[in-house]
């Protein structure tokens, strides 16, 4: 539990939100849904900065992407009308794993980016999504992919205010493997594919809590280009996983079964793929 | 730091410490102890409040982040010492053994039914998927939920 806060901030602006992190970087901490900080057990944080005073938890639509606020909770987002439209199911089923409801009801999408958490359910969906982030840091504001987010040296911290994904017509699944309903994934697994007359013009593979952050393996999205998407593809996508995949072992799970579990991951998500292209 | 916000309707303006939950400053502060402590993660919905209409739970939520907010509790089900009809069919239907799992279900409930007031089974077991029971099961529990949501659409809370 947190035990030594001196300060609690409610930002009106992205700007000041972050020149009161930039003040005292060593002793301050975001808090968006708060999900993470509350359970922190540190005397190091003193000073809270409540980005929810930032009002982004709207979804917008923008030409051809959606927009979406950093503080825009994982319920509503994955309830809210206009992905339902533009996604279908995918966002509305894949993060309904995401924790429990009351967790849902508090958790934010960025909150769930910024961490870079290793399991992150809706980092590995939104990566398969080829979801982009507005961030705002020292230079201001830019654009960067989310899967370039992951890479930023450890010192660069930018605050994501909005996460961007396009409406390009493609096909996504995600499949996730936990001991426990609300436990995080010991591995989950998100693909993308750009469906044209019955194959696999371009795919997104992406595998999570391998124990480190969701990656794509673009070796098996090369391999993917040009596959017939009929009852075999699902097996090879498998095969293709089981070869390629790079991960670790922890607590959770050894590197071996967690590359087992994504092959099959892997292929679950490939069936769903295949029957919804058919 | 001084904050203005609403619990069961009464309005509250009071100095609070930055770095305590919600959860102890219901039960130590303002004695409202109906709201139970089981994991303290997140994980067992014991604790499970209602915040502008969310339901949420209160330990994982730092009292600053309720200023200028509506908290329901399980204390604030009852009105003038009757009964909510899912405290009513909680009693009725069984569903309630040792009871400490029970204000955060009915809160998970009231959440649900506020804003659908015929929810299939499955909706009320996707509400409730937070709420850890050990003893009852959630056979009864599911149960006493439907039957509070047919009370309330006829009228009879």
């Amino acid at each position: 539990m947190l035990s030594n806060v001196k300060e609690y901030f409610r930002p009106k602006t992205v700007e000041e939100a972050f020149e009161m992190m930039e003040a005292d970087r060593e002793h301050s901490i975001f808090l968006s849904g708060g999900t993470i900080v509350a359970l922190m057990g540190s005397s190091r944080i003193e000073r809270i900065i409540d980005l929810k005073s930032l009002r982004l938890d709207s979804v917008s639509i923008k030409e051809d992407e959606i927009v979406v606020g950093a503080t825009t909770t994982v319920e509503a987002f994955r309830k809210d009308p206009l992905m339902r439209k533009e996604f279908g199911d995918f966002f509305y089923d894949s993060f309904s794993l995401v924790g429990s409801w009351q967790i849902r009801n508090m958790a934010t999408i960025g909150g769930s980016i910024a961490p870079k958490l290793g399991w992150s359910d809706v980092s590995a969906c939104l990566l398969a999504t080829g979801a982009g982030l507005m961030v705002y840091g020292p230079d201001g504001y830019r654009r960067i992919m989310l899967s370039d987010y992951f890479a930023l040296p450890a010192g660069e911290k930018p605050l994501i205010t909005h996460i961007i994904i396009k409406k390009d017509g493609w096909v996504s699944a995600f499949e996730k493997f936990s001991k426990t309903t609300f436990d995080i994934a010991t591995v989950n697994v998100a693909i993308s594919v750009r469906p044209e007359r019955g194959r696999i013009k371009a795919a997104r593979v992406v595998c999570g809590s391998r124990p480190q952050y969701p990656m794509r393996f673009e070796t098996i999205e090369n391999a993917l280009e040009e596959l017939e998407i009929n009852d075999v593809m699902p097996s090879i996508v498998r095969s293709l996983v089981f070869d390629n995949f790079t991960g670790g072992s922890n607590m959770l799970a050894s590197f071996e079964y967690r590359k087992h579990l994504a092959s099959v991951m892997a292929q679950k998500a490939a069936e769903k793929i295949k029957e919804m292209v058919r | 730091m001084k904050i203005d916000f609403k619990v069961n309707g009464r309005d509250y303006s009071l100095e609070v410490r930055e770095d305590m939950r919600l959860l102890d400053f219901l039960r130590e502060e303002l004695k409202l102890t109906g709201t139970k402590e089981g994991c303290g993660e997140g994980e067992c919905g014991a604790c499970t409040v209602i915040i502008d209409g969310k339901a949420v739970n209160s330990c994982l939520v730092l009292v600053p982040e309720i200023d200028g907010r509506e908290v329901i509790t399980v204390e604030g089900l009852e009105r003038d010492g009757r009964l909510h009809p899912l405290q009513e069919s909680f009693i009725e239907k069984g569903a309630v053994q040792c009871g400490f799992c029970t204000p955060g279900m009915l809160m998970s409930a009231k959440a649900l039914l506020d804003g659908n007031a015929d929810p299939s089974d499955e909706e009320i077991m996707e509400a409730i998927e937070g709420n850890l029971c050990r003893c009852t099961g959630y056979y009864k529990i599911v149960q006493a939920i439907r039957d509070a949501a047919g009370k309330l659409r006829n009228g009879k809370a």
